[in-house]
């Protein structure tokens, strides 16, 4: 297990160097952040002093080597949108919103797609089944900006039982974390239920309950631990959906600022330094939740071989 | 059952739609200049701002943003200000400058100031304030070399009289006086301000959270009358539809950019006509555009009475054939729009043997108020007229490329252009001065003017200037001149405050009602 987890670690710095090497590629191909940061009616003049004060007018591959030893020393260069700041420290700033937002989202649609997969699949075509399938339909069909709103006008200003923008998380944060949570909850409850469905109708299940073992016991320990498996990939895919994309769209919505709406905000001003930092810190993330679902294999199906 | 089950579903759904798009039940928006009943002003009342950007810094001479703005213009103040009309007033500064010679002007200073550590305002800190302009424009770390590049220094005469250097005679260094805001001597060296917010002004940098809210409270201090407001917060929204539903839930005193279609659910709007000016640059030199009885067509073939009320709601006024607005100097009151004659623009058209031709049309989508709406209704009306409108909406950035490119014009480029200092001179040597890094023209005589009205020093000469300059560029129609939209503002029903042309958000002219 521990020379598993080092030989994932491995492969994931090469994950991340890959990416850091991709997106600087990416960033200087698409062009140059003074024609965002210096007024329209600025001269070429002016322009091309603050390029060179940046270091911009270097060609690339000296630029290159110095982003590279740059980052060895976890430098990440300094901002050209949030003027004068360090990258790593602006993400810093704003990551723990999106974590919180992400966290919170991802215990509801856990919270309520279980219960809700368990039940549709021990009543499949009964009229819960039934809601809860057109239910996850219309969240899934629906664009989660729609859905943002909906609840925006609903809850915040038609019944004004939640804020937006940043507050405490029973105000300000519930609303976007169901948000994000939603969509998750469909597609995880029918993951839920077929594999259900698929494990109760197996051999096992019905020796289980031929020898007289409780339902209870049949769908709560044997059933819902192989159901496991499937359930654990898909929500480990939601949760880094989540953080690499969901979350732009809900934290601009409900003005919950974090790095999904920074990340928007980089790439309109063409902030090369903030983009590289927020990518490598979301690869970063990406490669820990990744290696946590491989080890969550193993602890729920002891067969499972890692390696 | 099923059946059943499925109309329940189509119910609850058409339910949450129904309660989406449900009217004010409570009387709906009303849009006077101001608001507020007639109950008295509460003293030491607390609002909440949402801006529609965070700012980029906190540091009063690196950026030009309009974030920043919004906060620093309660925090520092600058020698000179303007009134509601845009005219030039003493500030901290007690009367306008005098000139000593061309390029030296003298400012007596106000007495009894003093800076929110309790640093006093003097000579010094003028002197200190000007230097590190110029080194920051020298060195490139500033954004506002544009602004602030004609200084070369400033020199203490006694505590309270100044005299600040330009390289040229500069007849815009009073507006120029009106933008730099002034910092304590002690900071002239500091790299960057941006964590200690220390000015003059009425309100006192309190706390800032990055990514969330910022706070402001009074100065008790002020040396003018003092505010109304105790405390303000600011958050930052850039979502139009969030600011709103912000506003209406009533989190909100005031949101900034209310979108036209929206004025009708805010609580309360107030507007002012502004200094944007959304203008297509026609290339004068070159291609289609180069005949100028063309360039009149492509004016006569815009219905911009019909832009101002459906594009932008009612909310613009149509441009007299100017990119200057009213309330700047050298604004020309005797000029009118070309009016709207699509048939005279066919038959010039025709009789030039163009009918059909292709015209370039560049533009972009969503940095400027409905501009791909206005981009189609021109590519309309230029078609109505016999063209082949070749409409290209880029990304910004591409865009800024083709605006840029001094070497191949686009027939036509469209641009919003702003005034942040309200004086000509900017904005006629981007867009209208040969050379200019907007301008499609190599007229000389204009040029001559434009160089003419910056070294002029008397403000009636100066306007004279202007006054021929874009009389001259309208009778050569270098532009299409399309119309000056309105600031639009949402307020909260309790709000009381008139905006301002200059865009600045002064919480001191602002008061809330009980």
């Amino acid at each position: 297990m521990g020379r598993y987890i080092l030989k994932r670690l491995l492969q994931g710095v090469v994950v991340v160097i890959g990416v850091t090497v991709f997106v600087f590629v990416v960033t200087r191909l698409v062009g140059d952040p003074v024609k965002f940061m210096l007024p329209l009616s600025a001269t070429e003049e002016e322009r091309a002093a603050r390029r060179s004060e940046l270091g911009l007018d270097d060609p690339i591959p000296q630029q290159f080597g110095r982003f590279v030893g740059d980052i060895g020393r976890l430098d990440f260069g300094e901002s050209t949108y949030v003027r004068g700041e360090h990258s790593l420290e602006v993400v810093l700033d704003f990551l723990p919103r999106t974590l919180q937002l992400v966290a919170f989202g991802m215990v509801i649609a856990l919270i309520f797609s279980l219960p809700l997969g368990i039940f549709a699949s021990r009543h499949p075509g009964s009229w819960v089944d039934r809601t809860l399938t057109t239910l996850s339909l219309v969240g899934l069909s629906m664009p989660q900006f729609f859905l943002g709103y909906i609840l925006l006008i609903v809850f915040t200003v038609k019944l004004t039982w939640f804020e937006i923008g940043p507050g405490p998380w029973y105000t300000n944060l519930v609303l976007p974390a169901v948000c994000l949570a939603l969509p998750a909850i469909g597609r995880l409850s029918m993951v839920v239920r077929s594999a259900m469905i698929d494990e109760l109708n197996s051999q096992y299940a019905k020796v289980a309950k031929a020898k007289g073992l409780p339902q209870r016991r049949v769908v709560g320990v044997h059933a819902l631990r192989n159901a496991g498996i499937p359930f654990v990939t898909l929500f480990g895919w939601e949760v880094i959906r989540a953080l690499a994309g969901y979350t732009v769209v809900v934290e601009t919505v409900f003005n919950w600022n974090g790095i999904g709406f920074l990340a928007v905000t980089a790439i309109k001003n063409n902030d090369f330094f903030l983009t590289q930092t927020i990518v490598i810190v979301v690869a970063v993330l990406v490669v820990i939740v990744s290696i946590l679902i491989d080890i969550s294999y193993k602890v729920i199906d002891p067969r499972v071989k890692l390696g | 059952m099923a059946k059943r089950f499925r109309l329940g579903a189509a119910a609850l759904t058409i339910g949450l739609l129904a309660a989406a798009c449900g009217s004010d039940g409570d009387g709906g928006g009303s849009t006077e200049e101001t608001t507020g009943g007639t109950a008295a002003a509460v003293e030491g009342g607390a609002i909440t701002i949402a801006l529609g950007s965070e700012p980029t810094s906190l540091d009063p001479h690196l950026v030009d943003d309009g974030g920043e703005r919004a906060i620093n213009d309660n925090i520092y103040e600058t020698l000179l200000t303007r009134d509601a009309e845009g005219t030039l007033q003493p500030g901290l500064a007690t009367e306008l400058p005098t000139q000593v010679d061309d390029t030296t002007w003298e400012f007596k200073l106000r007495e009894g100031v003093t800076f929110h550590d309790g640093t006093p305002f003097n000579a010094d800190s003028v002197v200190a304030t000007v230097n590190r302009m110029v080194k920051l424009v020298a060195d490139a770390k500033t954004d506002n070399d544009g602004f602030f590049g004609s200084l070369t220094g400033a020199e203490k005469v006694d505590d309270t009289t100044v005299r600040i250097m330009t390289a040229e005679p500069d007849g815009v260094l009073p507006a120029r006086m009106y933008w730099l805001k002034i910092i304590p001597a002690s900071a002239e060296e500091s790299p960057d301000l941006s964590d200690a917010p220390n000015g003059t002004g009425p309100y006192v940098f309190d706390s800032y959270s990055k990514g969330s809210q910022l706070k402001l409270t009074a100065n008790p201090d002020y040396w003018d009358e003092a505010p109304a407001i105790s405390d303000v917060t600011y958050e930052f929204v850039s979502e139009a539809g969030t600011r709103l539903a912000g506003l209406k839930s009533g989190k909100y005193n005031l949101i900034t950019n209310l979108a036209p279609q929206d004025v009708e659910q805010a609580p309360a709007a107030a507007q002012v006509q502004g200094q944007e000016h959304p203008i297509l640059i026609l290339d004068a030199d070159d291609g289609i555009t180069a005949d100028p009885d063309v360039r009149k067509a492509l004016n006569l073939a815009v219905d911009k009475d019909a832009i101002a009320e459906t594009v932008f709601g009612g909310y613009a006024v149509v441009d007299k054939g100017q990119l200057l607005s009213p309330s700047i100097l050298g604004f020309n009151e005797s000029m009118e729009p070309y009016g709207y004659d699509p048939d005279q623009a066919k038959q010039i058209l025709e009789d030039k043997g163009l009918a059909g031709q292709t015209i370039q049309l560049v533009g972009e989508s969503g940095r400027w108020l409905n501009d791909r709406e206005l981009l189609e209704a021109i590519a309309g009306f230029w078609t109505d007229a016999g063209l082949q409108v070749d409409l290209q909406i880029l990304e910004f950035g591409e865009y800024l490329d083709v605006l840029f490119d001094r070497e191949n014009r686009a027939d036509v480029i469209y641009v919003s252009s702003s005034n942040d200092i309200l004086d000509a001179d900017r904005q006629l040597s981007t867009y209208y001065q040969a050379g200019g890094i907007g301008s499609s023209n190599s007229d000389q005589e204009l040029s001559d003017l434009i160089d003419q009205g910056r070294s002029e020093l008397e403000s009636d000469a100066r306007e004279k200037t202007y006054n021929d300059a874009v009389q001259l560029a309208y009778d050569n129609a270098y532009f299409v001149w399309l119309v000056n939209n309105e600031d639009l503002y949402g307020l909260s029903e309790n709000m009381s405050w008139t905006p301002r042309v200059d865009a600045k958000l002064l919480v001191k002219e602002m008061s809330v009602t009980g």
